[in-house]
């Protein structure tokens, strides 16, 4: 009742489009007005889900992180004055190994803080991008999947096709080694192992033993990765003109 | 139909080039969406690409609203 007649008192103002606008919203949303906040962050959010797409462009119907969105996004990140420092969500299956080490490269290079949570998976070539940031978080029931990386599509039988294969894994294994604590010996053992994944090798490490390996530094959600990222703009505010880390 | 094959599924069964046409990355307000053409001329909000988390807070920018084409910006 009291809804009803507040919009009957507005409408009597301006008839036409405030019905207009609420049946829009109801017919496309399935929902009212939400109150609009402050437009001003200090911190933003990346988010990178689905697949992450390399330089052939994926069917419509998949959901993707495309970097060529997200590289711009880093830069107006590093740009921005007002942005002091990013919350980075993964939920991804994996992709493209240059579009994913290029995100992470450019995550790790960024000179303002940086926190990571891996939420439902952080697959594959997610495993970088979450390690890049200075500091990582994963839910108790994420996962992430270590294997050894593949090509398809037409491969010429030589053997320098395996040696460039080699070449491309040994950069993603340098680059997580480089980011997070986990050992070179333990994240091969971890990437090369049988019997764990149904007709594949490799691990899929759930939350806390991800933690456990060195890979992630804590386990925790949300709230943890916000004061974890709070806490590193205020050291970083402290800390101007030394040295951090 | 099973396949044993390590192809990925758009390499085997390739969709119509039409397809990529339909969704397309514009700014609305300085904001990059990523949109698909409705009727009448108008873009449909498929994905809000921003990194700001207030954008997500408007309903003016959530998936499903939609925005006149000449509102938006390159």
């Amino acid at each position: 009742m009291e809804k009803e007649r507040y919009f009957q008192a507005e409408t009597e103002e301006n008839a036409e489009t405030k019905t207009d606008e609420a049946t829009a919203a109801i017919t496309q949303l399935g929902q009212t007005n939400i109150p609009q906040m402050e437009p001003d962050t200090n911190i933003h959010c990346l988010t990178i889900v689905g697949q992450i797409e390399g330089h052939v462009q994926l069917p419509p119907q998949n959901k993707t992180t495309k970097y060529e969105h997200v590289i711009p996004q880093i830069v107006a990140i590093e740009q921005n004055p007002k942005i002091e420092g990013l919350l980075v969500i993964l939920n991804t299956v994996g992709g493209d190994v240059e579009a994913g080490l290029a995100i992470a490269e450019m995550l790790a290079s960024l000179s303002k803080p940086t926190v990571s949570v891996v939420l439902g998976g952080g697959h594959s070539i997610g495993v970088p991008i979450a390690v890049s940031c200075n500091y990582s978080f994963i839910t108790e029931t994420a996962t992430m999947t270590i294997h050894p990386i593949r090509l398809t599509g037409l491969v010429i039988g030589v053997p320098q096709t395996f040696e460039y294969l080699d070449k491309m894994q040994e950069r993603v294994v340098r680059f997580v080694t480089k980011h997070s604590n986990i050992s070179e010996e333990k994240f091969k053992e971890l990437m090369f192992s049988k019997g764990n994944l149904t007709r594949d090798i490799g691990t899929n490490v759930i939350g806390p033993d991800a933690v456990q390996y060195g890979l992630i530094d804590e386990v925790g959600g949300v709230s943890q990765a916000m004061a974890k990222l709070r806490q590193l703009i205020e050291m970083k505010k402290g800390g101007e003109g030394k040295m951090i880390q | 139909m099973i396949l044993y094959t390590v192809m990925p599924e758009h390499l085997l069964f390739p969709v119509d080039a039409a397809e990529y046409e339909k969704k397309k990355m514009v700014y609305y307000d300085g904001i990059p969406f990523l949109v698909q053409i409705v009727e009448n001329g108008e873009y449909e909000i498929v994905q809000n690409l921003s990194t700001n988390p207030y954008h997500f807070l408007n309903a003016k920018y959530a998936p499903g609203a939609r925005f006149p084409i000449s509102a938006a910006t390159s």
